[in-house]
């Protein structure tokens, strides 16, 4: 007996309705402002007729403050599963066109069961948010759905990657989910994420500010360091996403999607062997070295926008997936301060827990000096970059360019912090400061004893920089590996990624460190 | 994937987000929305001198009326332009001293300089203004 056509065309009726979302006005509504319904973001995410959803049917069953005449179409939000790059993703997209895409139980719930699937099998996910917040009729039910997501993002870190993209308002305790995860994508102009906006600031402490300043996307890419990626428009983030996926494994047991070339390619590259300025006080372009380092200049810059002064992101050497961690000269002198260690130590312990091997250059003339360093505590968020070195077992590579200074050059992942492996340039100067601070405290009695004393101390530091202020003092006594030309900086990491990938260390078991936050 | 290009045409350099198409896998992207922008957008800053083109964020914190503030706090070594003179965005300003580096400081925006406010030999905090473009 065939299955009756009443039942397929109730479901198909089901479906259309269901499809319709917050129907055909709300949607024009969208395009107008160029942004994608919550359907099309994930078309755009998935290869083509690989998304499977669940919970299509889905409804609330609130009944009170007039809910029951109120259907809400996947209570909305989308959730499923579907194929990235031939990988299986899972996903969740808010509906603003569904009751503004507010959160109730059953909406709460559809997310809560994408995210237990992502954690049994060991799949990613992708969280595009775009809601007016919690449904307030539901009151205490929504406040719970939010912890319930909350405590999953908890459970699901450094299990699977998450990402989250903010698509549209992410207001108050919702922002607190995209914060839980790995990378934020935020898109310019729609996008907003704020804890108290700037009607609440200025009710609750008289300020006046504006949504730009506080909640916009350039604000936290430049300002606060919540968002790793700026898109220009919702199929920018998608791309983005993908981009970063490809980088990724699907889980903390496999390792990221390496693709080593069949022959390592050996041969010099001379442009790097004139990067370097001879004037040791003019900065190169550290991007221009990781450009000429990673194949086809292919680098995925992560936080590009805020602490300038240190670039870490995405790259391959000769196919082998690597995360990098670099000071850039041009800024700050390439020094090392607080939203440096914080960007640079969060990034490392995402490449540790997600069996990514970390390339580290260094060019670093020590930790920044200031009072508002000091006293915002430099002291404690300098350590995260210490701890998050020497508390990794992934691969740690580390190439010296220039200045490695003191307690700064520890912090660069030095040999006892664990590098495995530490090249140096010939321009590498490794010491415990600067000659001229040096010697005013090596020298103190002869510099103020000597009748030119400022002569003196120049003669004495220029004697200085010769023999410490170089990379042979530390390789005489075998604390790095090898002093290399630029030029065959990507053939030796590339060889030394591979030897290493095979790298197992073993720690004392404990429940987790302490790292300072 | 997307790709970061710099382009050099007749001179003038362009930064340009490419997204290459013919990767195997097919992404399914929706069908172009009218009115919304295309994917590469050029952007063109000033042809480089012997310094290699800045990277700026386009999204600095409103500093108000083109005034240029100190990144760091650090030593005036040179102001590289004069008040009235014409810059380009994009283009040397300034250089400070700071932790044996020069950092360089170049034009936010194309206009004219309005004010300097600091000389070379000035010891200058982080955030302090420089000068101004109008």
């Amino acid at each position: 007996m065939p299955i009756s056509k009443a039942l397929l065309n109730a479901l198909e009726q089901k479906r259309r309705i269901a499809y319709a979302a917050g129907g055909e006005e709300k949607i024009t509504e969208r395009r107008r402002k160029s942004l994608l319904t919550a359907r099309e973001r994930l078309t755009a995410l998935f290869q083509e007729n690989t998304f499977m959803e669940w919970g299509l049917h889905a409804q609330h069953d609130c009944h009170r403050f007039g809910m029951e005449s109120r259907p809400m179409p996947g209570d909305g939000v989308i959730t499923g599963v579907g194929y990235v790059d031939g990988r299986p993703v899972a996903a969740f997209s808010q509906d603003f066109t569904v009751g503004g895409g507010a959160l109730g139980r059953i909406h709460a719930k559809k997310i809560c069961d994408l995210m237990d699937y992502a954690q049994k099998a060991g799949i990613p996910l992708i969280g595009i948010n775009d809601s007016g917040g919690a449904r307030i009729q539901e009151g205490d039910d929504s406040l719970s759905g939010y912890g319930q997501v909350f405590f999953r993002n908890v459970e699901l870190s450094g299990l699977v990657p998450q990402i989250s993209i903010i698509a549209g308002p992410c207001a108050g305790g919702a922002a607190y989910s995209p914060a839980l995860t790995d990378f934020i994508i935020m898109t310019q102009g729609h996008a907003s994420m704020f804890i108290c906006g700037p009607e609440v600031i200025k009710a609750a402490t008289g300020q006046s500010t504006t949504m730009e300043e506080v909640g916009s996307a350039a604000t936290h890419a430049a300002v606060s360091g919540t968002v790793h990626f700026v898109a220009e428009d919702d199929t920018q983030a998608l791309q983005i996403t993908r981009k970063l996926l490809s980088f990724l494994p699907s889980n903390n047991v496999v390792d990221p999607p390496h693709r080593p070339t069949p022959v390592v390619d050996m041969s010099p590259d001379l442009a790097l062997n004139q990067i370097v300025p001879e004037d040791p006080k003019t900065p190169f372009a550290v991007h221009d070295v990781i450009a000429r380092l990673v194949d086809e200049g292919d680098f995925l810059e992560v936080q590009r926008d805020f602490a300038r002064n240190l670039v870490v992101g995405f790259g391959r050497v000769q196919g082998v997936v690597a995360g990098f961690v670099a000071n850039n000269p041009a800024h700050k002198a390439g020094a090392l301060d607080i939203d440096s260690s914080d960007k640079g130590a969060r990034f490392i312990r995402f490449c540790n827990v997600f069996n990514i091997p970390i390339v580290t250059l260094v060019d670093v003339p020590g930790f920044l000096p200031g009072i508002a360093q000091e006293r915002g505590g430099i002291i404690r968020h300098g350590a995260k970059m210490l701890f998050a070195y020497a508390a990794s077992t992934v691969p740690k590579l580390t190439v010296i360019l220039r200045k490695a200074y003191g307690g700064a050059y520890l912090a660069m992942c030095s040999r006892d912090m664990g590098a495995d492996i530490v090249y140096a340039w010939p321009t590498a100067e490794i010491a415990v400061m600067g000659a001229e601070g040096a010697v005013k405290i090596l020298f103190k009695r002869e510099i103020s004893a000597a009748g030119d004393p400022a002569a003196r101390e120049q003669e004495l530091a220029a004697e200085y920089r010769e023999k410490f202020a170089s990379p042979y003092e530390a390789a005489g006594k075998a604390m790095i590996a090898d002093v290399i030309e630029p030029a065959q900086t990507r053939g030796v990491l590339a060889m030394a990624l591979r030897n290493t990938l095979s790298k197992r260390e073993t720690r004392p078991p404990k429940k987790h460190g302490n790292i300072p936050l | 994937m997307i790709k970061q290009l710099r382009v050099t045409v007749d001179g003038r350099v362009y930064a340009v987000t490419v997204e290459m198409l013919d990767e195997g896998s097919d992404y399914g992207l929706p069908p172009p929305i009218a009115g919304a922008r295309p994917l590469v957008a050029p952007v063109s800053l000033a042809p480089p001198a012997a310094a290699p083109v800045p990277v700026r964020s386009a999204s600095t914190p409103a500093a108000g009326a083109g005034e240029i503030r100190s990144p760091l706090a650090g030593r005036v070594v040179t102001i590289d332009v004069k008040p009235g003179q014409a810059v380009n965005e994009g283009q040397q300003v300034a250089t400070l001293e700071a932790m044996k580096m020069n950092t360089y400081i170049y034009a936010p925006k194309t206009g004219h300089v309005s004010t300097v406010l600091v000389q070379p030999g000035d010891v200058v905090e982080e955030g302090v203004v420089l000068l101004a473009i109008a």
